[in-house]
């Protein structure tokens, strides 16, 4: 398990991921990024929003 | 930083919005690595113009139905004109379905004419679209500056020796089925 592993990232490279979106048609990896990409905008929101919470608590503390 | 976002991210629907406005475009960008399967996640869509009026014109008219305006740390609101999209700059707009690239030339100088023989044609919601071939993009990043190409390079190399890998094992079996007829 540990060899496959090291294998799979020798070149820096995730081959199994390529192979999984290799698989997959355009539309579908398209679909994938816009996922992927709303995904990365509402933890990064959720994470601005932590911020704010932790400003006022201090504020008020 | 600018507080004015787009309404939504929806970059499947910035490229059917062009595509249905009859806009004459190529792929490029991380989008284009996309669509041809490496697993990368892109922000926006960057795509080089046909600059001909007419297409220009078609252009304008998309990212005004869009809501266009360009991309800037400050809150200023500018919307495109004519003039920036026949130019040899790079323009790059906040729409409300997401950002969108709009770029006269990419890497060593290249325009849409010089571009063209270097796509690939892609089915897309009933639609064909044209797309720089995952050859041609790496072979662009590798002269990148920009620490994200480079970052992304291996990742492009990899889905492209194993497309080219099926490809021939494609060949092979019918060669192989040919021979046995």
């Amino acid at each position: 398990m540990v060899k496959e592993t090291k294998a799979k990232y020798q070149s820096g490279v995730d081959k199994g991921l390529v192979a999984m979106f290799l698989r997959m048609s355009p539309e579908e990896r398209l679909q994938a990024n816009d996922n992927a990409l709303r995904a990365i905008l509402e933890l990064r929101h959720a994470y601005g929003q932590r911020k704010t919470n932790k400003r006022k608590f201090k504020r008020s503390s | 930083m600018g507080s004015v976002k787009p309404t939504s991210v929806n970059l499947s629907a910035v490229l059917e919005g062009l595509i249905e406005a009859g806009v004459d475009f190529i792929l490029v960008g991380g989008l284009a690595a996309v669509v041809q399967g490496a697993p990368v996640t892109t922000m926006d869509v960057d795509i080089v113009h046909n600059q001909s009026p007419e297409n220009i014109a078609k252009l304008l008219a998309f990212l005004k139905s869009v809501d266009a305006f360009y991309r800037r740390p400050d809150d200023k609101r500018i919307e495109p004109k004519e003039d920036d999209l026949s130019g040899m700059g790079h323009t790059l707009f906040t729409t409300r379905l997401g950002p969108l690239d709009v770029l006269a030339v990419i890497e060593e100088g290249k325009g849409y004419g010089d571009l063209l023989e270097h796509t690939v044609e892609i089915e897309f919601r009933g639609h064909t679209i044209r797309v720089l071939d995952l050859k041609m993009l790496i072979q662009l990043k590798r002269s990148s500056t920009d620490p994200k190409d480079r970052q992304r390079l291996p990742v492009l190399e990899e889905t492209l020796r194993q497309l080219e890998e099926e490809y021939d094992r494609e060949q092979n079996n019918y060669k192989k089925n040919d021979g046995n007829q």
